[in-house]
């Protein structure tokens, strides 16, 4: 099985181009498992800081190669980050996971600029009122600006722009029922209550 | 003074103290006449959107909107879809990019949402867009906000006080403090669950208009990768859970519902061109 995989891995590596496969790094413990499914077999499984060649995407998976591990399999989505990393992060266990989470903005092209965060403003949580992701100063000199408010309902879309922009942007309106609620699907689709 | 009054002050209790137009009139509040009950069921729409332009009018008064007319534009397109696959399509949707660092987004009731520069500028596509709004839509669409107000305004006040009789120092003083309390619960963020529902029906919602819905999955993982300890995203984990254990929960719930919808649209190209812009 293994030497299976050895070879499937390598025949993928030398036969693809050299840009389409992208390096990418595992950010929580992840199964390997061998179909694009959970409920297929799980073949192995991949520590957080594991370093993967990620073949492709489907669904809500990819498909990687460790090469630690001589294995390929498919891990979901979120469980892997793409990125050309230059220098490997440190390889840390599951339990350690958030260090190495901090550690991973290190190849993160957009993420990297926060590693110099200071730790100034981390406790208050008080003079944040409901306004999340402005500093205690910004609120704390906010007065209500109507004039702003206006400006911004001139922004609105209506019924003609959006048909534009659906349809430039190929967007299709699907009948998805929420998950756990006891509505069906009125296309019939497969009862999504648990 | 009627209920909806009562909750345009709190309402304003949100956005901070300091500014003179919000700053707390206990007097509006002891004479408040009868007792309040259902305030979600009671609130008209009209009212509601009442209430949110006020609120967002004090958060665009500490950050206000970016200067890009198309990016406004563009996101408003996106929201607005999003929004229209929604079972309140109907109300007033209004979006905005506020000009903050911070990473975050929010929400207020009658449809108003808004997303910080900073967490803006970590997107990589429209799907990752879409699955921002769509969490905050979701926040609307179930009025998370008006529940929450509505269980400060029954343990704080109702349980306690007989508003109409509030004349004396004592009770003053309470109800200064039970104010204080609301106000601090909301400091605190939107209870746990609902930031958990909104993830759930907020990638319900992105499927529904055509988008990859593990795109928000992306979104969470990008923030968990930066720094928990930098200021810009400070506020963000203060008031909503861990972003791990949102990723965890998320995907638990999802597994196998929504992944024919994984081949949705990112339109990548689209984003980027409107992001460039100058």
């Amino acid at each position: 099985m293994r030497n299976y995989f050895q070879v499937l891995a390598l025949g993928l590596l030398l036969t693809a181009p050299a840009l389409a496969n992208q390096d990418g790094l595992i950010v929580r413990l992840s199964p390997l498992h061998d179909k694009a499914s959970s409920t297929s077999q799980r073949v192995g499984q991949l520590s957080a800081g594991s370093r993967v060649t990620i073949f492709g995407r489907k669904g809500g998976w990819k498909e990687v190669f460790s090469e630690e591990k001589s294995m390929v399999g498919w891990v979901r989505s979120y469980q892997v980050r793409e990125g050309n990393y230059a220098e490997q992060a440190p390889k840390e266990t599951e339990e350690d996971s958030r260090g190495f989470l901090a550690g991973l903005a290190s190849f993160s092209r957009k993420a990297s600029r926060f590693l110099t965060g200071n730790n100034s403003s981390t406790s208050s949580g008080t003079a944040t009122i409901g306004v999340r992701g402005l500093s205690e100063a910004e609120i704390k000199s906010a007065r209500p600006d109507f004039s702003e408010l206006a400006k911004m309902q001139q922004y609105s879309s209506n019924r003609s722009r959006l048909d534009r922009f659906v349809f430039k942007g190929q967007l299709s309106a699907n009948d998805v029922p929420h998950i756990g609620s006891k509505k069906k699907s009125s296309s019939g689709g497969k009862n999504l209550e648990k | 003074m009627n209920p909806i009054r009562l909750l345009l002050l709190l309402a304003a209790l949100w956005i901070g103290t300091a500014g003179s137009a919000f700053a707390l009139d206990l007097g509006d509040l002891v004479n408040l006449g009868g007792k309040l009950k259902k305030i979600v069921s009671e609130v008209t729409t009209e009212e509601e959107v009442e209430m949110g332009g006020n609120l967002i009018s004090g958060l665009l008064g500490a950050a206000p909107l970016v200067d890009d007319d198309e990016l406004q534009r563009y996101v408003n397109d996106v929201g607005y879809w999003v929004a229209s696959r929604s079972s309140r399509r109907d109300l007033p949707w209004t979006f905005g990019v506020i000009d903050s660092d911070g990473i975050n987004a929010f929400a207020a009731p009658g449809g108003y949402v808004v997303i910080t520069r900073g967490l803006y500028e970590l997107l990589e596509n429209e799907a990752q867009l879409a699955g921002v709004l769509a969490h905050e839509i979701s926040h609307v669409v179930r009025k998370h906000h008006l529940e929450a107000l509505q269980k400060v305004v029954k343990r704080e006040f109702w349980s306690d006080l007989t508003l109409t009789a509030v004349d004396n120092k004592k009770d003053r003083k309470k109800l200064g403090k039970l104010v204080n309390a609301g106000v601090q619960l909301y400091a605190t963020g939107l209870d746990r669950k609902y930031e958990y529902e909104a993830d759930l029906r907020g990638v319900v919602l992105a499927a529904r208009s055509g988008y990859d819905p593990f795109a928000l999955l992306d979104v969470l993982t990008t923030i968990d990768s930066i720094n928990p300890d930098s200021k810009e995203l400070s506020v963000m984990l203060n008031t909503h859970p861990p972003t791990g254990d949102r990723l965890t929960q998320l995907a638990d719930r999802i597994d196998g519902h929504l992944d024919y919808y994984a081949t949705g649209q990112a339109n990548p190209k689209r984003f980027q061109q409107v992001s460039a812009a100058p």
